[in-house]
């Protein structure tokens, strides 16, 4: 790869290449407002300017040149810092302001705005326009964000990405000129699914989520890496929380799953992660038919003595795992199963679900399948309703095992939870099993605990936890690995580890997941496919 | 005595032509282009290289490269796109060639069409054209009904359509590229360059955007050859061209004139003198957006190389003449009005610039006028200049930057009157 240089600093870049691009996927910043990667380029918000002071021919270039739209060349000389690019950038700072509201006390932008950014480190800290700032009209344009227009710098990219990655086109730049304005399409509400989106990538105010308005200032939010739950795609994002609450998910970078973007539907799932209502707080056990409060060591003792009692065969026992479990969790489950009753009896909801084609990336992103962890299921051999017949099994079954809500809008399988002997529900959400079970484990949600999920193309991805939990609840895979010591009577040690489960997940099954240690599954996750790939040439090599 | 040299308007200048096909043919008419298809389209280049023919457009971009650098062997068409939208004020001449004689332009255009290999040629007409809209619209229906268009052009096995797409009149529409995205349906806003439009144009062809009066050059270089063409103007200059003759004079109006005659004598002897035998004060030479001349900068070459050592351009060849009584601070403001109003709005420096210099300037106007603001708007002014992504930013840079440096006092005595 050839090189040019930023500030004497070497940096490589690819054929055709622009000195932005390179200069960010070397880690250099350059302050812009309209580059986007996703987005064409259309150099007009001027803040890229460089000097280029030697176009590698010896000659320098005759003015000031936007870094992203200039061919990188090689021994190509770039400053980013001299006199002549710091004017240059406090002249286009000027002319943004120069008609900004500078509304930033309360602005949701407000610490996460690139003009924020830039007028603080590129600007003069006054301003000597004296007239009235330009005032547009307010627009509503649509449910999911908000546009408040006197805002907008007029970068264009949310114009670009209605038009090149939505290809929806029903928002656009109107008039020109110093009246150039952002509307929708004759009035009209915004339609595509994705216009979080436009929010992300505003670099200023102009376009701000709604579920997100005046809710909390962006700096005392704290960022967890996570994966979305929403459908099977698993888009990774970032939870931002405050005071234990979820406020807003934001789209991660992944070029291997999501690229950046998010579905509107995906940042909705903040409010199950704040679901107080419907949650299982405390453990509760049935006592005389009623559903009693109990502390976590009776509830065990209980299970533990009425399995006594039962002594389930292999067919009396059953488990029933939602898709939007964990793979330790299913893996766990699993091995309770095996190990304590000999049996394979854990059924997940089978679906059939399709994978919109577009021509655009991101209408693939929403899937049918609106479990997480469905392709886990399968892979690590869990049955699937479809193929196998969960009715019968659960006639003869005594010891039901229900972790999560799956198959809740299947009341023939509700109806027979009443006949078993014993029937235990571990989840973090109440629903109809709740009703029916005699044990009841409180779980944690999706942005108390951690695991990690497989997604559609089985690319696996792990995710972090967020909000801090209540005291009364355990994550489900302390649960059931404490369920499997008592099951099969070994002592339990102190508070078992998550590393430690996912460890014992992939030397168990080092075939599926190659050995990998938690470590090693980043923030951005790992195709199985290529997993196994490594490890094939692994095993040649050795 | 400066007279007319008649190539271009030898029609429009003989009586009774009525620039229908009928007498276009009987003045002589349709022979340049056989000569262009018994050549070869690269001698046809070549040819109008040689000739020198510089385009008539403002930026006076020598043709016969521009011809050269159309991408080839793309597998993909080439187009001609003329760009008669002539909206620069001050310039009019584009619309007399189309309006009286558009078959010595459509002429040239084949021939053009011919030398890059374009099979469709599109004309893309100011708005506001209505009657030569109207003309050329008929003169390419009388060309598909004689024969002369269609899938054999003049009867030979060359297949070339031409199709006149009228703009909504926006000034931006007049740059190339922002003139290809109107023209393919799009907002009329300028392009990212490179690629340029030799290399991916209209629908990311390689296409060649002519100015009306460059094409109709080009008939005349190849009914007189290159050396008699290029005998006409001053070296480097070539040829004739059309000024729009405007402003302050007793006759206004558009003259053929050989490249690098005196400015002076086009405006003393084409067009009469100051009106009213008053004094000269300044001539914009080169349509509004070039920087202005004062009466004792203009005993120059009227062409591009010398106006453009006066340190002015000479553009579309627009003169506009203003007399001592004219009141340059209220000029400035019509000029900085225009510009404020016909910038398209994506670059920052321009969108916000072109209104803050009007504001200034009106400020002014209402004897709120100051020192402070007058360096103020020469700053905004400056600032336009060089920094945005087409020319339209040096455009509305250029007047306010010289008018403050040529005219200082004017502007000085609508504060100290106020004060």
């Amino acid at each position: 790869m050839e090189v040019f240089y930023i500030d004497d600093q070497p940096v490589p870049f690819e054929k055709g290449e622009k000195i932005l691009s390179a200069a960010l996927r070397a880690g250099l910043e350059i302050p812009h407002f309209c580059y986007h990667p996703a987005l064409s380029v259309v150099a007009t918000c001027r803040m890229c300017l460089v000097d280029v002071t030697d176009l590698g021919n010896g000659r320098p270039a005759p003015k000031l040149m936007t870094s992203c739209s200039t061919d990188a060349m090689p021994n190509m000389r770039v400053s980013t810092q001299n006199d002549k690019v710091q004017e240059g950038r406090e002249l286009v700072m000027e002319y943004l302001l120069v008609n900004h509201p500078l509304d930033c006390p309360i602005c949701d932008q407000s610490g996460e705005c690139t003009l924020q950014d830039h007028s603080y480190a590129h600007g003069t800290g006054h301003s000597e326009m004296e007239y009235n700032k330009r005032v547009y009209g307010w627009r509503d344009i649509g449910t999911f964000v908000q546009l408040e227009r006197n805002r907008c710098i007029h970068c264009s990219r949310c114009d670009r990405f209605t038009r090149e990655i939505t290809g929806t086109d029903e928002f656009g730049m109107f008039n020109r000129g110093h009246e150039l304005t952002l509307d929708t399409f004759s009035d009209r509400a915004m339609t595509n699914h994705f216009q979080g989106n436009m929010a992300d990538i505003c670099p200023v105010g102009a376009i701000t989520e709604k579920e997100f308005r005046f809710k909390r200032r962006a700096w005392k939010l704290r960022k967890v890496p996570s994966v979305c739950t929403g459908c099977s795609t698993g888009c990774n994002i970032t939870i931002e929380h405050d005071r234990n609450e979820v406020l807003r998910l934001k789209p991660r970078e992944n070029q291997d799953v999501n690229q950046w973007w998010m579905c509107d539907e995906g940042r909705l799932t903040y409010q199950q992660m704040n679901e107080r209502e419907q949650r299982l707080a405390k453990p509760m056990g049935r006592v005389k038919g009623k559903l009693l409060q109990v502390t976590w060591q009776q509830l065990y003792d209980a299970v533990a003595d009425r399995l006594e009692a039962l002594k389930p065969n292999r067919e009396q026992v059953v488990a029933l795992v939602d898709t939007d479990s964990t793979l330790e969790e299913m893996f766990l489950l699993r091995r309770l199963l095996q190990e304590v009753f000999s049996s394979d009896q854990v059924f997940y909801p089978q679906q059939d679900w399709t994978q919109p084609e577009s021509e655009f990336f991101i209408e693939t992103l929403i899937t049918t399948d609106k479990a997480p962890n469905q392709a886990g299921a399968r892979l690590l051999g869990l049955k699937g309703s479809q193929e196998h017949d969960v009715i019968s099994a659960m006639k003869s079954a005594k010891l039901l095992l229900v972790l999560g809500n799956p198959f809740i809008n299947e009341q023939p399988l509700l109806d027979l939870a009443g006949t078993t002997e014993l029937m235990v529900h571990i989840a973090s959400r109440q629903s109809e099993w709740t009703d029916r079970a005699d044990a009841i484990f409180p779980g944690q949600n999706h942005a108390e605990k951690e695991g990690s999920f497989l997604n559609k193309q089985e690319h696996w991805q792990r995710f972090w936890p967020a909000l801090r939990p209540s005291r009364h609840v355990r994550p489900e895979w302390q649960i059931l690995s404490e369920l499997l010591h008592m099951g099969t009577a070994t002592p339990v040690q102190q508070t078992p580890q998550f590393s430690q489960i996912f460890q014992q997940m992939t030397s168990i099954e080092h075939n599926l997941f190659g050995n990998l240690a938690l470590e090693k599954l980043g923030e951005s996750g790992i195709s199985l496919a290529n997993l196994r790939q490594q490890s094939d040439t692994l095993a040649q090599t050795a | 005595m400066l007279e007319e040299t008649l190539v271009l308007f030898r029609n429009i200048r003989t009586s009774r032509y009525d620039g229908t096909l009928d007498s276009y043919r009987k003045a002589g008419g349709y022979q340049s282009l056989p000569k262009a298809l018994a050549m070869q389209p690269e001698e046809v280049i070549a040819l109008v290289k040689e000739a020198g023919l510089r385009g008539r457009g403002g930026a006076g971009f020598p043709t016969g490269l521009k011809w050269s650098f159309m991408a080839k062997n793309t597998g993909k068409p080439s187009y001609l796109v003329c760009n008669a939208d002539e909206s620069e004020p001050g310039t009019c001449k584009d619309r007399e060639l189309m309006l009286k004689d558009p078959h010595l332009f459509l002429e040239g255009m084949m021939i053009g069409c011919y030398a890059l290999g374009c099979h469709h040629g599109y004309i893309y007409v100011r708005g506001e054209y209505f009657p030569a809209i109207k003309s050329l619209n008929k003169a390419i229906d009388d060309c598909y009904r004689e024969g002369i268009l269609g899938p054999k052009l003049l009867g030979g096995d060359y297949a070339l359509d031409l199709t006149v797409h009228t703009g909504a009149g926006a000034y931006i529409c007049g740059e190339e590229s922002a003139l290809l995205d109107s023209l393919e349906g799009k907002r009329g806003h300028p392009r990212v360059k490179p690629p340029f439009p030799a290399v991916a144009g209209f629908n990311s062809c390689p296409t060649s955007v002519n100015n009306v009066e460059t094409l109709t050059n080009v008939t005349a270089i190849l009914e007189m050859g290159a050396d008699a063409y290029k005998s006409l103007g001053s070296p480097n200059n070539a040829g004739t061209h059309l000024v729009s003759l405007s402003g302050h004079v007793n006759r206004p109006g558009v003259y053929e004139v050989a490249m690098g005659v005196g400015l002076r004598d086009i405006i003393q002897e084409l067009g009469g003198g100051v009106r009213g035998g008053k004094q000269l004060k300044g001539v914009i030479p080169g349509g509004s957006s070039s920087p202005v001349l004062r009466a004792d900068e203009i005993d120059i070459a009227y062409d591009f190389d010398s106006v453009g050592k006066a340190g002015s351009m000479m553009g579309s060849s627009a003169i506009m003449v203003f007399d001592e009584d004219t009141d340059v601070v209220k000029l400035l403001h019509r000029i900085s009005r225009f510009y404020n109003h016909e910038s398209c709005g994506q670059c920052t420096p321009c969108r916000e610039g072109t209104h803050w210099a009007r504001q200034l300037l009106r400020d002014f106007l209402q004897n709120n006028g100051s020192e402070r603001k007058l360096n103020r708007l020469q700053r905004v002014g400056r600032n336009m200049g060089g920094t945005t992504l087409c020319a339209l930013g040096d455009a509305a840079s250029m007047p306010i930057v010289s008018f403050l440096k040529k005219f200082p006092d004017d502007f000085r005595q609508y504060y100290a009157t106020a004060s």
